[in-house]
């Protein structure tokens, strides 16, 4: 919210230093996200036109004698809105505008003594000011100093108000924090020095003489909607004071109608509208449902079909706006009005908003209306508009309130105990007052432990004691609050899902794989490049049904791609992981977190029935796991959509599967433009069991002795069926059973292969023996042969 | 041959061999073939009992004389090529550096280390870490959190949206309540974890962020108790002249509610401009306050006997101060060039 420091001014003063100001706003609540600067303006004065004359050198020039007061200058001009009993700013010699410094110059031989100014060279928006000379109001004392009179060289701040204080979304809303943080006096227009409802205002008439106009309230969504009549109205520009403010605060000035509404809108905080009662039907005015279909256009020429959920002012014939969001185009104040109604409501909040969303209409008023207003502000906008509309001439009678009157909130039972027990320190119930009352709160001390506050009107979000506390704190100042650790009592919480990813980082990390984290949504390319290349996902993907652009339209259903579209961006060997959530859509959305990592090759060489690079992926896979569980995988045989079908394995952990490895299908590889093989694996987080401790057994003393054999078996013989033929049958004397070489070729013979294995046999109560060790080998090979067919290699 | 000319000439021999064993193991061969076993001497010394008797005595110790001197020139040749060796090893000398083949290790993520470094530190001082989903329902996102329907506080979390009551969570406070909703009080844990808005990407803003959320709830534990704790954090952070400061704020789920700031590592205040606090001193961390009555209230915690605060930081910020790294989304970039700086 954009506040001219000069217009927070009007209410209670402040230090000249506007970074003192933002401080102080900061300090309770207000943080200033920016101080728009103004620029330094001096020398600019009030002048009175009193003769104009054509230069006699030049035709575009006009040379006008301006009374200052008390003196006259003689000043050339270029502009052509000029006439004699202007009432114009005028820079004198030595002035500072935006971009020039008066000095005395000729101008085709005639020495001006000044320049007269439009709102450029006072740093005022030219497209919303009048074009050439800026023209102030009659009446305006001559020789008075524009820059002070208007504020042009006050900075402006940019507040921002949380949305629990719609109150203090105005000038006058934060004039009253600022009062009560510095403990200035506030100074408050007539009209506004009681916030309820004053019948006698400063030149309103006393009777509430509506000449038929009604109100009737049919929704409860309105919960108050004051009105109040005026006549002799004269729409015609505002005052420049007026003007320059709305301005200023970023409000473009229209007429003075509808510039005394946004000027009460952003200085009290009531959005307000004014109904050209010539054109309300039956002078009745109606709060209702819109009806089904009804139409309605705005004020900016937007066209509306309503549905009942939207809330609107009616005459008897039609819609004439939409409640708390804007005006009807219909009963537009227009030059032709004289007698106006004016409406000062209270809507529901949640109404509002529904109401704003669904049309997709946001306005200055529906962002107030929306927070839900305290139900005082329609009497506080009605009397400061009034106010205004008396000083443009026209005749105002008095308001008349419709629905629930304006009630104080509920008092509220604080403890005061609560400040200590909260916020760490202690104050004394009269600091506590002191503060409280400095907000307007009325407090009462029923006992030594209690104290009854009673809000103001403005704060109906005051609600509980502890509503109460921070308002202290506010006023105590958050610096008060100590710095302690606090007493942690013992909790059986556990943490090990985070321990989990923690340990397989740090593992992967030694591995010497580089984490990465990557974006959680990507566009429909993903499922594309699977289509080209022939595969499916295995479940549909979750959709955003609000996305903010295509390419993040769906949640990942794999960490795969990513590790693909790091591999084609930098085209090198390279090891990766990445932990996080997968998506996808089955019976319901499911989720699933995950710890990936993967690896890209050089081309592999070598016969097509051995790949490296896929046991070195298993292997680290098997290593994380076991680093993670205490607990051995098994691998088997597996088939995945993006994994190339021969290269592809599940890993169990007492018989579950928690993760699976391969080599990338290559038709993906394709897809993604991966030029290298690529590798991978995929962790199942919440299947990997808990970590076993591990038992100790007392080594054998006694040397063990190593055996090699190489058997001859079926290629269907998987190395796995081969191993586990051969502890069976070693038994307890053999300590390791290891395949470790493949042979496949001419001399053993189609449709087998050669295995080698290395068998680490060991006694534990003596030293093994040739003997020993030669009746084991005899009884693995005879196990072999019988059990897989194998035979020995010679 | 009397028997000292011929042990002469045998030492003769001796001294001979030693001279030509130039390592260990010829020195060995040259131990045994001399004094082993069956060595020279032990065939000199089998000649004694040839000696009449009275010479045997005298015999026996000339042999022995003669043993302990080899024994002794053995080890003295044994020491010289011992220190041979040691001098030829000293007198090597490398390019030290030349550089080490590439590091085998691997790295973790900027993320994952500040993760890691916060969490480490809520751990010490008895806090869980515990995870959450990312998609979560409306009703741990707002309406437990004392955020209803139509609320205007919904507006500040302009969330992905999957169904109408199913979203990615714009914060990692749903966990507050599935912690409250599954543990009895006292509970202290902190939630780190991915979060989501709709905000477009820039140089400080990401759809995708990073959000570490921390909830302690017990007896007598009051505001004073945050400031502390994050005060800790911050200097485990950032380093030991940290502090933090406390600005009024409004959050529907606590009350009363503050923004957190700490000292801006990187200008301490010093003014000027500086591109991480804007000159300001001071860095954000973000929201935090005493959980709102209503909150505690819903889960069956008696408000007026516990008492607790939460707080809800982005990490990438934290991230970014801490690296001096200049844009969020090169966090997000996974260029191999930034991943391994952090190795």
């Amino acid at each position: 919210m954009k506040v001219p420091i000069a217009w927070l001014r009007e209410f209670l003063e402040l230090s000249q230093d506007p970074n003192a100001i933002a401080e102080r706003l900061a300090s309770i609540g207000f943080p200033v996200a920016a101080i728009e600067k103004r620029p330094a303006l001096s020398g600019v004065v009030v002048g009175k036109i009193v003769a104009l004359e054509k230069h006699p050198n030049a035709d575009r020039l006009q040379i006008g004698t301006v009374d200052v007061g008390g003196s006259t200058l003689s000043i050339a001009t270029a502009a052509t809105n000029v006439a004699t009993g202007q009432i114009i700013p005028v820079a004198t010699i030595g002035a500072q505008l935006t971009s020039v410094k008066i000095e005395r110059r000729k101008m085709r031989g005639f020495e001006s003594e000044g320049m007269m100014c439009s709102a450029d060279e006072l740093g005022l928006p030219t497209e919303w000011f009048e074009d050439g000379i800026l023209q102030l109001d009659e009446g305006t004392p001559l020789g008075q100093d524009v820059v002070l009179l208007f504020g042009l060289s006050e900075d402006v701040l940019d507040v921002e108000v949380t949305s629990n204080r719609v109150d203090a979304m105005s000038i006058l809303g934060l004039a009253r924090e600022l009062s009560a943080a510095t403990g200035t006096q506030l100074s408050l227009p007539a009209e506004l020095t009681a916030p309820q409802l004053r019948v006698s205002s400063p030149g309103v008439r006393a009777d509430d003489d509506l000449e038929g106009v009604r109100v009737t309230i049919e929704s409860p969504d309105c919960s108050r909607f004051v009105v109040q009549r005026f006549t002799g109205v004269r729409v015609r520009t505002a005052p420049m004071w007026m003007r320059v403010r709305l301005a200023l605060a970023g409000q473009r000035p229209i007429n003075n109608l509808v510039d005394i509404s946004n000027y009460v809108m952003l200085e009290v905080g009531q959005p307000l509208h004014f109904y050209d009662l010539a054109k309300i039907a039956g002078r009745h005015l109606v709060a209702r449902d819109a009806r089904d279909g009804e139409e309605l256009t705005t004020l900016d020429d937007a066209h509306f079909a309503l549905t009942p959920q939207a809330l609107v002012i009616a005459d008897e014939e039609r819609a004439q706006g939409l409640a708390g969001i804007k005006g009807g185009k219909f009963s537009e104040v227009t030059a032709q009005t004289r007698e106006i109604a004016l409406e000062a409501a209270n809507f529901s909040g949640p109404r509002v908003r529904r109401t704003s969303a669904s049309l997709g209409l946001r306005t200055e008023a529906s962002t107030r209306h929306e927070k839900t207003l305290p139900a005082v502000f329609t009497d506080m906008g009605a009397a400061r508009a009034a106010a205004l509309l008396v000083a443009e001439g026209a005749t105002a009678y008095a308001p008349r309130p419709f629905g629930h009157a304006v009630e104080r909130p509920a008092a509220v039972d604080f403890p005061i105990r609560d400040v200590a027990r909260l916020l760490g320190f202690t104050l004394t119930a009269d600091e506590i007052s002191k503060h409280l009352r400095a907000l307007g709160f009325e407090v009462t001390a029923p006992s030594p432990e209690r104290l009854t506050v009673t809000p103001p009107l403005w704060r109906p979000d005051v609600a509980i004691a502890a509503d109460v506390v921070e308002e202290i704190a506010r006023m105590a100042g958050y610096d008060n609050v100590p710095t302690e650790l606090p007493p942690i009592a013992p909790h059986e919480i556990p943490s090990r899902a985070y321990h989990l990813e923690r340990d397989i980082a740090r593992t992967l990390a030694a591995l010497g794989y580089a984490e990465i984290v990557s974006y959680s949504l990507n566009g429909g390319e993903t499922f594309e490049r699977l289509a080209r290349a022939g595969l499916d996902p295995s479940a549909p993907p979750v959709e955003i049904r609000n996305p903010l652009s295509e390419d993040q339209r769906y949640l990942r259903h794999a960490l795969g791609p990513r590790f693909l579209e790091y591999f084609a961006r930098t085209d090198r060997p390279a090891k990766i992981f990445e932990i996080g959530h997968v998506f996808a859509k089955r019976d319901h959305i499911e989720e699933t977190p995950m710890a990936g990592f993967a690896f890209a090759v050089e081309t592999k060489s070598g016969p097509s029935w051995r790949d490296d690079a896929f046991l070195r992926i298993k292997g680290d896979a098997e290593s994380v796991i076991h680093a993670l569980t205490g607990r051995e995988t098994e691998a088997v045989p597996d088939r995945r959509a993006t994994l190339h079908p021969g290269k592809t394995a599940a890993l169990l952990v007492d018989g579950k599967e928690v993760a699976f490895v391969g080599a990338i299908d290559p038709r993906l590889l394709h897809e993604f433009g991966v030029r290298l093989p690529v590798y991978v694996a995929s962790m199942y987080l919440e299947r990997i069991p808990e970590f076993r401790t591990p038992r100790f057994r007392v080594p054998s003393r006694f040397p063990s002795t190593d055996r090699d054999i190489a058997v001859i078996v079926s290629r269907d013989a998987s190395a796995k069926a081969v191993q586990d033929v051969v502890a069976r049958a070693a038994g307890d004397v053999c300590k390791e059973v290891r395949v470790f070489d493949e042979y496949r070729g001419p001399q053993v013979g189609e449709g087998r292969k050669s295995l080698t294995l290395h068998l680490a046999l060991q006694m534990d109560d003596r030293t093994i023996t040739d003997a020993d060790a030669d009746a084991v080998v005899d009884r693995v090979l005879a196990a072999l042969e019988s059990d897989l067919g194998a035979t020995l290699r010679s | 041959m009397r028997l000292e000319d011929e042990l002469r000439e045998l030492r003769a021999r001796f001294d001979a061999a030693l001279e030509r064993a130039a390592d260990p193991k010829h020195l060995d061969e040259v131990r045994v073939s001399f004094l082993g076993r069956s060595g020279e001497v032990t065939t000199v010394r089998r000649g004694i009992g040839k000696l009449p008797g009275d010479e045997r005595p005298s015999a026996g110790k000339t042999i022995n004389d003669v043993v302990a001197s080899m024994e002794a020139a053995l080890g003295e040749r044994e020491g010289a090529l011992q220190r041979a060796r040691f001098e030829t090893s000293l007198s090597e000398s490398i390019d030290v550096t030349f550089p080490a083949p590439p590091s085998p290790l691997g790295s973790l993520h900027p993320i994952r280390i500040v993760t890691n470094d916060l969490c480490g530190y809520f751990e010490r001082h008895g806090f869980a870490v515990v995870l959450g989903p990312e998609i979560e329902p409306d009703y741990y996102n707002f309406d437990a959190l004392n955020i209803p329907a139509d609320h205007p506080a919904r507006e500040g979390f302009d969330s992905f949206y999957l169904t109408e009551h199913l979203l990615l969570r714009p914060h990692t406070s749903p966990m507050q309540i599935r912690t409250m909703e599954d543990y009895p009080p006292p509970v202290a844990v902190v939630v780190p974890g991915k979060c989501y808005r709709r905000d477009a990407v820039d140089a400080r803003h990401s759809y995708m962020f990073h959000q570490i959320e921390g909830l302690l709830v017990a007896k007598d534990v009051h505001f004073g108790h945050l400031k502390g704790t994050l005060t800790g954090m911050c200097r485990k952070l950032f380093g030991p002249d940290q502090a933090v400061r406390f600005r009024p704020s409004y959050f529907p789920f606590t009350e009363p509610s503050a923004e957190v700031d700490t000292t801006c590592p990187r200008c301490r205040g010093a003014g000027g401009p500086c591109r991480m606090c804007s000159g300001s001193g001071w860095i954000e961390l973000g929201g935090s306050g005493m959980v709102h009555p209503n909150v505690l209230q819903q889960m069956e915690y008696d408000p007026d006997i516990y008492s607790g605060w939460a707080f809800g930081f982005g990490i990438e910020r934290l991230a970014l101060v801490r690296y001096d790294i200049d844009d969020i989304r090169r966090l997000f970039e996974n260029q191999p060039e930034f991943l391994a700086q952090f190795s």
